[in-house]
């Protein structure tokens, strides 16, 4: 279970306050979406999970199956099964994608003290997934995510959280620049490891992709603080009216 | 405005070694009288100091105290044991024609079983060609009159042996060329080679150059190398430079091109403490294409600096230059690329990129590009950039579970692999890669 505690956070090159308090729990088994309007702290609150220093914790408490992960480093919150998929994802040029996962599969299975696959095992994992996705063999030769469209980094976001199976995967804005198809794709992805041992947190703008991962509770999140939560209908009800009801409020 | 200097000790040092080992040097005809004017060239200016524009960087005046003195002319011979120690396993395993020189003497040359070039290759030392009959043709590159330059002249008058090499008219070699300098010595030497280097109309060579370290001593070196790339013909020419600990490089390499003709050179620079690499460009002939790249890995007190010259005084033709440094500590690089584009030369197509990744807020690149434009057709550019590893790109990695000194090396690595694939051979771009990866790993 994940339990977010009165988080409060800024960015540390600035000190702007971003999270003022934020509390949230997601179940294990359960998928919890963060909708909210631009500027509402939504990837900070992603970033606080995934452990980015520049956006720095200033109050509160992120839970991880009864541990505190605040303090924890970025991979070692990894090995303990937390993933982020980046809104943004990195191009890092010089480093084949095949690479890059066969190093990134291993150091969590080796922190967690699973055996490290032989280049044979991890190619029949990676190559099946990869279809499933999409992804094409000359894509996974190419260096991570250079030159990838929006689509493509998209799916090699899912890709990565599907070979390193996390049981928290956080997905902040997956849906942001792609088509429907390319929605549809790496959806289907995602629910694939919707599982009673995950917990899954969805953030995104729109309510479109909640057509395809269906969450089963909705947070709305403005000003740092979550404003309302309720069912997958919440989503709904805001598609129609907006966020100008949070807006408001602060004003 | 001329300055008159004190002659330093190592300025001394230079015209009495010169005056005992000029008589041992190797050469009849015209070259003792060739040696002597080189050296009065160097005489008169004395070592470059920072008041020289070009060496404003690389004060040769006040970093080379001593002059080692010149190697002996011991008779050496050379083992797979030595070669694998001095170039390490990835190069030493590389499958080529070698010819190697051991303390500035022609040794050996090794070719691979059944892989004898036959008559597309002549290749042999220096010292045998040097006044002789039949190659006239290296004559205007060995000590070329009206050259100023001072390393050019110390290296004409102190030079002792070399590689001269032709590669046939119309001939690709299979087998990429090794030429290895192996300086091995229990005490400080200096090592003075010069390669004349030609490849014919339409003939295609990949040709490596080593200059590495194999004792325990210091050496100072001067390695001029002259390339010619007859019409149609194209050279991959690496330079890789590890002369260890305490080692003084100054190399100078000279390339022209004929028309049609392409020259893509690499130089992998590590392990060197002062190193200054200057190359000069000049198209001979229309279309033709430069594509130069390197990589300097610096770290302690090293200091490398790599200094361009590439003259388009023709019709259409392409230059590419990207350089890239990595350094730590309080190493410096220094980048001086000059692109000269006469009035004639319309139609130029000319590229530059300098970039420097520091991986210490001591170390130091200093960066100096040269654009002199004279004609008004042209497409020319240049860029520089400094940067510290990317704290967003640490990040995405380690948040895939690599743990952060994985994620650091993997960036760094990422930045270097950029600059070896512009090496072509896939063979010699893997070797040069595990260098670079054994370099990062100490």
């Amino acid at each position: 279970m994940l339990e977010i505690r009165n988080l409060s956070a800024r960015i540390a090159e600035n000190g702007t306050e971003i999270l003022k308090g934020v509390s949230l729990t997601v179940p294990k088994g359960e998928v919890h979406a963060i909708i909210g309007p631009n500027g509402s702290g939504k990837s900070t609150l992603a970033y606080d999970i995934a452990g980015r220093e520049d956006y720095e914790v200033t109050g509160g408490d992120i839970l991880w199956n009864g541990e505190s992960i605040i303090g924890m480093e970025p991979d070692e919150r990894a090995a303990k099964g937390v993933f982020l998929a980046f809104q943004y994802p990195m191009e890092i040029p010089g480093v084949a994608t095949m690479t890059f996962m066969r190093s990134s599969v291993n150091a969590v299975r080796k922190k967690r003290g699973e055996k490290e696959l032989t280049t044979p095992e991890f190619l029949k994992v990676i190559r099946a997934k990869a279809a499933d996705l999409g992804v094409k063999d000359e894509m996974l030769k190419r260096p991570l995510n250079v030159g990838f469209s929006g689509g493509e980094k998209k799916r090699m976001e899912v890709l990565q959280m599907a070979m390193l199976e996390p049981t928290l995967a956080v997905l902040d804005e997956t849906d942001s620049g792609l088509d429907i198809d390319a929605i549809r794709i790496v959806s289907e992805g995602a629910n694939k490891l919707r599982s009673p041992n995950r917990a899954m947190l969805v953030i995104t703008h729109y309510q479109r992709l909640l057509n395809y991962i269906v969450p089963d509770r909705v947070h709305v999140l403005a000003h740092g603080r979550i404003q309302k939560s309720g069912a997958k209908e919440l989503a709904l009800e805001l598609e129609k009216t907006g966020y100008a009801e949070f807006k408001a409020k602060a004003a | 405005m001329t300055v008159t200097l004190m002659k330093t000790k190592a300025e001394e040092q230079l015209a009495a070694q010169f005056a005992s080992t000029a008589p041992l040097l190797p050469g009849g005809a015209w070259v003792p009288a060739a040696r002597r004017a080189a050296f009065q060239t160097f005489a008169r200016q004395g070592l470059p100091h920072r008041r020289i524009e070009a060496w404003k960087y690389t004060d040769l005046r006040n970093s080379l105290k001593d002059a080692f003195p010149p190697a002996t002319c011991a008779s050496r011979t050379v083992d797979d044991a030595m070669l694998a120690q001095a170039l390490g396993p990835a190069l030493h395993a590389l499958p080529c024609i070698r010819l190697v020189l051991v303390n500035g003497r022609y040794v050996a040359k090794q070719i691979p079983a059944g892989c004898e070039p036959g008559g597309a290759l002549h290749c042999g030392p220096l010292s045998a060609a040097l006044g002789q009959p039949g190659y006239e043709w290296i004559e205007p590159h060995f000590a070329p009159a009206g050259d100023g330059d001072a390393v050019m002249a110390l290296n004409a008058a102190f030079a002792s042996d070399g590689i001269v090499l032709r590669v046939e008219t119309g001939h690709k070699l299979a087998l990429p060329i090794h030429i290895v300098s192996i300086v091995d010595a229990s005490a400080p030497m200096t090592v003075a080679t010069r390669h004349l280097l030609k490849v014919d109309a339409g003939a295609r060579a990949v040709i490596i150059e080593s200059h590495v370290r194999l004792g325990t001593s210091a050496a100072q070196a001067t390695a001029v190398t002259h390339i010619g790339v007859e019409t149609g013909g194209e050279a991959h020419h690496i330079k890789h430079l590890a002369q260890g600990d305490g080692s003084t490089h100054l190399g100078h390499t000279h390339v022209e091109i004929a028309e049609g003709a392409v020259y893509r050179g690499f130089q992998f620079t590590a392990d060197t403490s002062l190193v200054r690499n200057e190359t000069h460009i000049g198209f001979s002939g229309p279309d033709a294409k430069l594509d130069l790249s390197g990589l300097m890995l610096g770290r302690g007190r090293d200091h490398i600096d790599t200094t361009l010259v590439v003259h388009h005084s023709t019709l259409g033709c392409e230059s590419r230059e990207l350089f890239k440094s990595v350094l730590d500590d309080r190493a410096r690089a220094v980048f001086q690329g000059k692109v000269i584009v006469d009035p004639i030369a319309q139609k130029t197509d000319g590229k530059q990129m300098a970039q420097a990744l520091m991986l210490s807020e001591d170390a130091e690149f200093d960066s100096k590009p040269e654009l002199e434009i004279y004609a008004d057709d042209v497409a020319c550019g240049h860029g520089s950039t400094v940067a510290e590893i990317d704290p967003a790109m640490l990040f995405y990695i380690r948040s895939r579970g690599i743990p952060k000194a994985q994620a650091r090396d993997m960036l760094i690595e990422s930045f270097v692999a950029e600059a070896i694939d512009k090496v072509e051979d896939a063979a010699v771009r893997e070797a040069l890669m595990q260098i670079a990866r054994g370099w990062l790993a100490k």
